[in-house]
């Protein structure tokens, strides 16, 4: 079929290119310049060689890779081709949402208290949404704060990841400037020219509190550390319970949904109940020697309700804090009115912490920021 | 070509083969990504052999810069060559126009590449991900180009445009820019039929019996959800380790012998031990 009419072929794979495009690849003109090119130069334009140069041409990550079989079939059509279900947002969502529900073992992770919380619209929606306590959100207004955090917590990392950076740090001779200076000098390097190190960016640990306790939240801090992850280089992150477990990879997913896929798997046999102290014990037995290092920065996302000793919590934090930079604990409780860190597993670890602030909603977050800079 | 990478033991599928077939006619760059261990920097080097061309390889990692990657002024060189100018009556500007010309520069892989004199050569940036946003900026000048600026020379072009193969194993995202420039191609872990014969073609002394087994053992490790899963390598790793032990064929205690094969963690072997080697090998 595509051998007998090589003009029509042209614009078949023109058509094809601005298809892929409303599909979301980026096949812009220089792409469909390149297809073409490529269609051309094959030694043979059966369906399969032009499948596997289109698929070259067009792609680029290993999402869209697995998306084009589909798409190539949908266009090119075929008998065995057959329609895929468009997959709405919402539905993804929905999809992400319960997901970390049956993670987290809570049953009910949706927000309580519906109807004494005002429904609000319009421009104040997302001021209100961005202030709004994560476990007061309404059900309606949950997709549109997903969104918001999606977008905001992307940028506010990557500004992050860019800042932390250790700029202050010894200098070199730059032999090069030197020499260029010397030459008027006969080759006398009289003046040293010096020039700066490269910045290296900061180490980031995150243990993320999954307990009951928290289940209100966790779903919306995971979120955020998925955006902070994907932005720092050397970021390891780990959730915990009553035991804990390294989800670093399983975060370093391109897309939050996939991510959730392999978190579910590994999260098997996780259990309600907090024990920090036990966590912090295992993270130090385990993981300590090769996360941490002087320019690390170690945050816990936890309301501190522990149901281990106090003393060995605040042993095992003792220890963190002699090996790293900074120490910051976010507590989603801090924001309420008559909160004070009394219950004793916040009590005995406060000492330890160089920053202790709120998680609660999506401005908390962001004014992480601010505390992280300093 | 697929015949040509098969006898230098490489098993091309067709995918791969069109995409290495357009890196050829269009000089367009390729970028290769897959899971550790899948052979993405052998295609590169099998791709040298094949057309006998040279292999510039650039190993990518943190903090990777312009002099270690490009190039870098002969800087002892130049010394001697200012003091030996001193009692000439050349004037400044000559004299600098002589020490910054091609005889002071030391070509770096990537200048190398670009400078090569009677044919174009293979160039493999391998691990493009280890590298930083900045550095990436800069092979882009290299890749649309294939032209490299030296601010005290002027711009060096390439006379023979050198084939460009790019691995990643997606550590970070790559930026669009770099990524739109080149052909792109995935390479997942082999069928147990394509892994059967990868390992029939690069240990061909191996009986089939015990080589197939492996690749089953290995098949069903990658199933089991591993920190660092197995690739192709480890499996050609723990065949090698089992004739070089004497075994014919693979039970529970060559299994655990050549376990560091496959097994690259203290916590994944910990989780093959307690799955049961045995019942993953029966499987």
């Amino acid at each position: 079929m595509l051998e007998e009419d090589p003009g029509g072929l042209a614009a078949r794979i023109v058509g094809f290119c601005r298809f892929a495009r409303e599909k979301g690849f980026g096949a812009g003109v220089t792409e469909t310049l390149d297809s073409l090119t490529a269609a051309r130069t094959l030694p043979s334009t059966d369906r399969e060689a032009l499948q596997f140069a289109l698929r070259s041409e067009l792609c680029s990550s290993k999402e869209e890779w697995d998306r084009f079989e589909e798409l190539f079939e949908e266009f090119w059509g075929g008998n065995h081709g057959r329609k895929p279900r468009p997959r709405l947002e919402a539905q993804r969502r929905q999809e992400e949402r319960s997901t970390w529900a049956l993670i987290v073992n809570s049953g009910n992770s949706g927000p309580r208290a519906e109807e004494e919380t005002k429904r609000v619209s319009g421009a104040s929606l997302h001021e209100r949404l961005r202030r709004a306590d994560f476990s007061e959100v309404p059900q309606s207004d949950q997709e549109a704060l997903e969104r918001m955090a999606e977008r905001l917590m992307k940028r506010a990392s990557f500004r992050l990841s860019r800042r932390l950076t250790n700029s202050e740090s010894e200098t070199q001779v730059d032999l090069r400037r030197t020499i260029h200076r010397s030459i008027g000098r006969g080759g006398d390097p009289v003046e040293l020219r010096y020039k700066g190190k490269k910045p290296q960016q900061a180490r980031l640990v995150i243990l993320l509190d999954i307990s009951g306790s928290m289940s209100l939240y966790s779903f919306f801090l995971l979120r955020f550390t998925h955006a902070l992850q994907k932005h720092f280089r050397k970021a390891s992150t780990f959730v915990f319970s009553t035991s804990l477990v390294d989800i670093t990879g399983a975060l370093r997913r391109e897309h939050l949904p996939d991510a959730m896929k392999r978190l579910s798997r590994l999260a098997a046999g996780w259990t309600g109940g907090t024990k920090i102290g036990k966590s912090l014990r295992e993270f130090n037995e385990r993981y300590a020697r090769r996360t941490l290092t002087s320019d690390t920065l170690f945050m816990i996302l936890s309301d501190g309700w522990d149901t281990g000793e106090p003393a060995a919590l605040a042993a095992e934090l003792a220890a963190i804090k002699r090996r790293v930079k900074k120490l910051v604990w976010l507590n989603p409780l801090l924001a309420l009115d008559d909160y004070e860190p009394v219950t004793q597993g916040m009590a005995a670890a406060l000492p330890y912490v160089d920053v202790f602030a709120a998680a609660h909603s999506l401005d908390s977050l962001l004014d992480l920021e601010k505390h992280l800079m300093r | 070509m697929v015949r040509g990478f098969q006898e230098l033991g490489y098993v091309l599928d067709r995918a791969l083969a069109t995409a290495i077939y357009l890196l050829i006619k269009l000089g367009k760059p390729l970028l290769i990504e897959g899971h550790a261990g899948v052979g993405k920097t052998e295609v590169a080097k099998v791709l040298a052999r094949l057309l006998g061309a040279e292999l510039i390889r650039l190993q990518c990692y943190e903090g990777l810069d312009v002099s270690s990657a490009v190039y870098e002024w002969n800087y002892q060189k130049q010394l001697l060559a200012i003091k030996i100018q001193e009692r000439t009556d050349e004037t400044v500007e000559e004299k600098v126009k002589h020490i910054f010309g091609l005889d002071f520069l030391l070509e770096r892989p990537l200048l190398r590449s670009i400078r090569a004199a009677n044919a174009s050569p293979v160039l493999l940036v391998d691990e493009i991900d280890r590298s930083d946003e900045a550095f990436e900026a800069f092979l882009l000048e290299l890749l649309s180009d294939f032209q490299i600026s030296v601010p005290e020379m002027g711009t060096l072009r390439a006379t023979y445009r050198p084939y460009v193969v790019l691995t990643s194993n997606r550590t970070r995202e790559l930026s669009d820019a770099l990524k739109r420039r080149c052909l792109y191609h995935w390479i997942d872990y082999p069928s147990l039929e394509k892994e059967t014969k990868i390992v029939h073609t690069r240990l061909p002394q191996i009986q089939v019996e015990l080589s197939t087994q492996a690749v089953r053992w290995v098949q069903a490790l990658r199933q089991m959800d591993l920190m660092k899963p197995p690739g192709v390598a480890e499996t050609l790793d723990c065949v090698q380790a089992l004739s070089a032990l004497g075994k014919d064929r693979l039970d529970r205690e060559a299994a655990e012998e050549t376990l560091g094969c496959v097994s690259k963690s203290a916590e994944d072997t910990a989780k093959i031990k307690s799955e049961g080697i045995e019942k993953i090998l029966s499987q």
